[in-house]
């Protein structure tokens, strides 16, 4: 394979190409009730190539019929040169890198039967079910996927990787009359079959806390002091700040860039937040980007003061940074943009209690059912919460929703405990019609002097 | 190809079986902050393929599978081995709808003429201090589908999608505003125009920022804003929501569950929609099916196996990627008037004719309410009990009948049962919305609430 692919390149009259193959097994096995949905296997390939002529922009071309390889790297070329640019295309300086990855794939989940992957998933969904008859739906899946990985490009890099990754997940549906609530368990990591087992406890307390919400009272809309758990606060990193230090929102556009200067004063100095591509075993974790850049811890921001952002070579080189390792692409069909792997809030001193203590009213939120930002406002919505009342966790209480300004928000982190941990989650990260890329987040418990907390939705008709 | 793979799994002991095969070439160009930056293309072919064994359905799919077609059919009895257990009978063949998918002029494009296209919106939306990006993609695809019962069909389509976002930043306020053409053959000049347009005035009415109004108001969903408030229906239409237990509709056929001004339906042989198709992925042929008229629930959307479990027929609703089983999905979604507006249905591919007024004359009597253009979250939470409850990412306050500029710190909420009893109006800009044909509607009673200010 190497071969073939230093051949393409050789064939290559672009002033930079690259390209990627991917080979790729994945199985999925799912259940819907007691009903299993589906159990599948299946099989994905395809290249990538991607060629910059002097003066020109960017030509790509992705394809699953792998002989065909020579002549889409010469009609890569030939859309290069179709675009031609006033202000060339300019990569950052990579040394090229030679390596041969197997990452630990814990157990290589193409050895394993896929009944066997179907009784795993069975005992987890069977779990939930169990717990009571308000739990009136279910949805358990299992999703495993390995894929052998080339990277060549002009300039002398040569990366052949195996990566694998696994995921379990389940979502639990407690009804009572008209009430419906949910609970959710997730578990994924980059790495294989040993490590989705005995996970039957998450599954359980998911639909324990389904069926627990059926009695908890809507949380009361208004202003509160608000505690995220280390869950909801890594999505909310991610979300709320993670996606505007990818350099691509701003490198091109001067008005952005001003918002973005380094420098800026983002929080107190109690925060610090990073993103760290190379921690071992993360659902973001890769040795190498798709750019063949080494992955990185990059700080973004240091004692509450922006100094860093997301970088692919093209944006590194635009505004005269350090390529950071973070271009990444789903798949094959795609090129590479900015994005995150694993983004986190790092530790601060102190335990929960400590965090909580001085709270007269307020709310602690946790886990998370979803996020969005629309940049400066995001608005997340926790799995559930309790109230804080004297400085104590109380009452289970639901519909928690986040809103509010980033910079707001972020300047208003006043304690920040000492507990961190990684999300083990199996979700996904959207950008450009890429979807989903496996990225995590962690954080510590975060406590936020105010905020707005959204409830009291009407109720169905 | 599909033939070989229906055969082998017939040898090897598969009582029945289907299969879909999917090549397809995307051309795309991407214009990034006003300049032309990338130019690409994607091929890609693959099977789907499932097979009924033992009683017992297994799928399995391949973008590999020219190299051992062999291994697909084994790793599809494998699921089936493992699958669930349904009596699911193929479609035999029929003749199939007249829709024109394919349109030689979208198919005939050049890349210089994509590039072409998309330079002529970029110099429509240029204007200091914004940001435009510009892209336009052109895919050419070819279907087959048949299986073991005989029925066999393929055609070729085109569709084509040029979208424009434009970013202003200004100290931290972050605006993105965007639209986009969606078909099955190329845009029109006049199209063309009308993403500028509709673009350009959404803009100048969101440089002031005012003040978001509070209370139970009169709310305009646009047409791209309406989103959140159809989603519950959409989900609870799913014939799969109902086998489900899940679909607050599942017992309501025939009930006036709505404002008898609203329909909906659901067209696969709409005219130049690059989501119409002659046939659906599992062989049936393709029908509008309608699912609420004049505010009455006349039935679901099924695909085969939903249908075989619901005891129904299958509306040609199936819809096959190559990697998972078929699923039921929609197809062009249309809103209807019923009785207002300019009488019944909707006109092919009706953009309402220039210029374009936001909010499409609902605005006049409103005396203080929002205009809300997209929401933050669509989606998330428990969407199948109707309620929805989001911040705005972009929406407009409306006084004495006219827009005054736009909130930021505002969430509507309501629930679309509720208000979906009583419509205050539909627009006079009636337009594709992606799959989806609607107007404005005029909502009364929606829940605004403030956000605290900083």
């Amino acid at each position: 394979m190497k071969d073939r692919l230093t051949d393409a390149l050789a064939a290559s009259r672009a002033d930079f190409t690259e390209i990627r193959l991917e080979r790729t097994w994945t199985s999925a096995v799912s259940f819907r009730g007691r009903r299993l949905e589906a159990a599948t296997a299946s099989e994905d390939q395809g290249g990538f190539v991607r060629t910059l002529h002097r003066g020109c922009g960017w030509g790509v071309a992705a394809f699953t019929s792998l002989d065909q390889l020579p002549a889409m790297v010469a009609r890569a070329g030939e859309l290069s040169r179709a675009v031609r640019l006033e202000r060339p295309i300019r990569l950052a300086e990579v040394p090229p890198h030679q390596a041969d990855a197997v990452l630990d794939l814990d157990g290589d989940v193409r050895g394993v039967p896929l009944a066997e992957k179907k009784r795993l998933i069975e005992a987890y969904n069977s779990e939930m079910l169990a717990v009571s008859d308000r739990v009136v739906d279910t949805v358990a899946s299992y999703h495993d996927a390995v894929t052998e990985y080339w990277y060549v490009n002009s300039e002398g890099t040569v990366l052949h990787e195996l990566r694998p990754e696994v995921t379990v997940s389940g979502s639990a549906v407690a009804r009572r009359d008209g009430i419906i609530e949910k609970g959710l368990e997730s578990f994924g990591l980059r790495r294989g079959w040993r490590s989705v087992q005995d996970r039957a406890a998450g599954f359980r307390r998911a639909a324990e806390r389904a069926v627990a919400l059926l009695d908890a009272p809507r949380v009361k809309g208004g202003t509160y002091p608000v505690v995220l758990d280390p869950e909801l606060a890594g999505v909310f990193i991610h979300e709320a700040f993670g996606h505007l230090s990818e350099a691509d929102f701003i490198y091109e556009n001067p008005q952005a860039r001003e918002m973005m200067t380094l420098g800026r004063r983002f929080g107190k100095p109690l925060l610090n937040v990073g993103d760290n591509g190379a921690a071992a075993g993360l659902r973001g974790t890769l040795p190498f980007d798709d750019e063949g850049t080494p992955t990185q811890d990059t700080p973004l921001i240091r004692a509450g003061v922006l100094v860093g952002r997301l970088h692919s070579r093209e944006t590194a080189a635009a505004l005269g940074e350090h390529p950071t390792g973070n271009a990444r692409a789903t798949s094959f069909r795609y090129p590479p943009i900015v994005r995150m792997t694993n983004t986190y809030i790092a530790n601060g001193r102190g335990s929960f209690a400590d965090l909580i203590k001085d709270i007269p009213l307020g709310v602690y939120a946790c886990s998370a059912f979803g996020g969005q930002t629309l940049l400066e406002n995001f608005s997340f919505t926790a799995a559930y919460g309790h109230m804080i009342r004297d400085g104590q966790v109380a009452e289970l209480v639901k519909d928690v929703v986040i809103a509010g300004n980033l910079f707001q928000t972020l300047d208003r982190i006043e304690r920040i405990a000492g507990d961190f941990r990684w999300n083990e989650m199996g979700g996904g990260c959207g950008k450009g019609g890429q979807f989903p890329l496996p990225v995590t987040e962690g954080a510590p418990h975060v406590r936020i002097e105010e905020a707005l907390v959204g409830g009291d939705v009407p109720d169905a008709a | 190809m599909i033939e070989r793979l229906l055969e082998q799994a017939r040898r090897r002991g598969a009582g029945t079986a289907d299969a879909l095969w999917r090549r397809s070439e995307r051309t795309s160009v991407a214009f990034e902050f006003g300049r032309l930056k990338a130019a690409g293309v994607t091929e890609e072919a693959g099977v789907n393929l499932r097979v009924v064994s033992g009683g017992r359905v297994g799928v399995a799919g391949s973008t590999a599978v020219a190299a051992a077609p062999d291994e697909l059919v084994s790793r599809a009895l494998a699921s089936a081995e493992l699958g669930a257990e349904l009596t699911l009978a193929f479609p035999s063949r029929t003749p199939l709808p007249h829709v024109p998918t394919f349109f030689a002029a979208a198919a005939g494009a050049s890349l210089d003429a994509l590039i072409e296209l998309g330079a002529g919106l970029v110099a429509q939306l240029a204007r200091d201090g914004c940001q435009v990006n510009v892209s336009v993609e052109r895919e050419l695809a070819e279907t087959r589908v048949a299986n073991s019962a005989g029925a066999d069909s393929s055609y070729q389509s085109t569709g084509v999608v040029v979208s424009a976002d434009l970013w202003r930043v200004a100290g931290d306020d972050v605006l993105v505003l965007g639209d986009a053409f969606e078909g099955a053959d190329l845009p029109s000049a006049a199209d063309v125009a009308r993403i500028a347009q509709s673009v350009n005035t959404r803009l100048d009415l969101a440089l002031k920022v005012t003040d978001p109004p509070e209370g139970a108001l009169p709310v305009i969903f646009t047409p791209a804003g309406l989103t959140a408030v159809l989603l519950p229906l959409t989900q609870a239409l799913s014939g799969k929501a109902v086998l489900q237990g899940i679909s607050p509709l599942a017992a309501k056929v025939g009930e006036q569950m709505f404002d008898p001004a609203f329909s909906l339906t659901d067209d696969a042989l709409a005219p130049g929609r690059a989501s119409s198709r002659p046939v659906d992925d599992e062989c049936v042929p393709s029908r509008a099916t309608c699912l609420v008229q004049r505010g009455v629930v006349q039935g679901f959307i099924y695909d085969l196996e939903t249908a075989a479990r619901a005891g129904t027929m299958s509306t040609g609703h199936g819809q096959r990627a190559i990697f998972s089983k078929p699923v039921v999905g929609y197809t062009n979604l249309i809103i209807g008037d019923e009785g207002r507006g300019k009488g019944d249905g909707y006109s092919v591919g009706a953009w309402h004719a220039v210029p374009l007024q936001l909010g499409g004359g609902l605005l006049d009597n409103i005396v203080d309410g929002l205009l809300v253009d997209d929401l933050i979250g669509v989606g998330q939470g428990n969407v199948s009990g109707g309620a929805f409850s989001h911040p705005v990412a972009l929406a407009y306050r409306i006084r004495r009948g006219e827009i005054v500029g736009r909130v930021k710190d505002a969430a509507v909420a309501g629930n679309s049962y509720d208000l979906l009893q009583r419509i205050a109006g539909f627009g006079s800009d009636r337009r594709w919305y992606g799959a989806r044909n609607t107007p404005s509607v005029l909502l009364e009673g929606v829940s605004v609430t403030r956000r605290a200010a900083p």
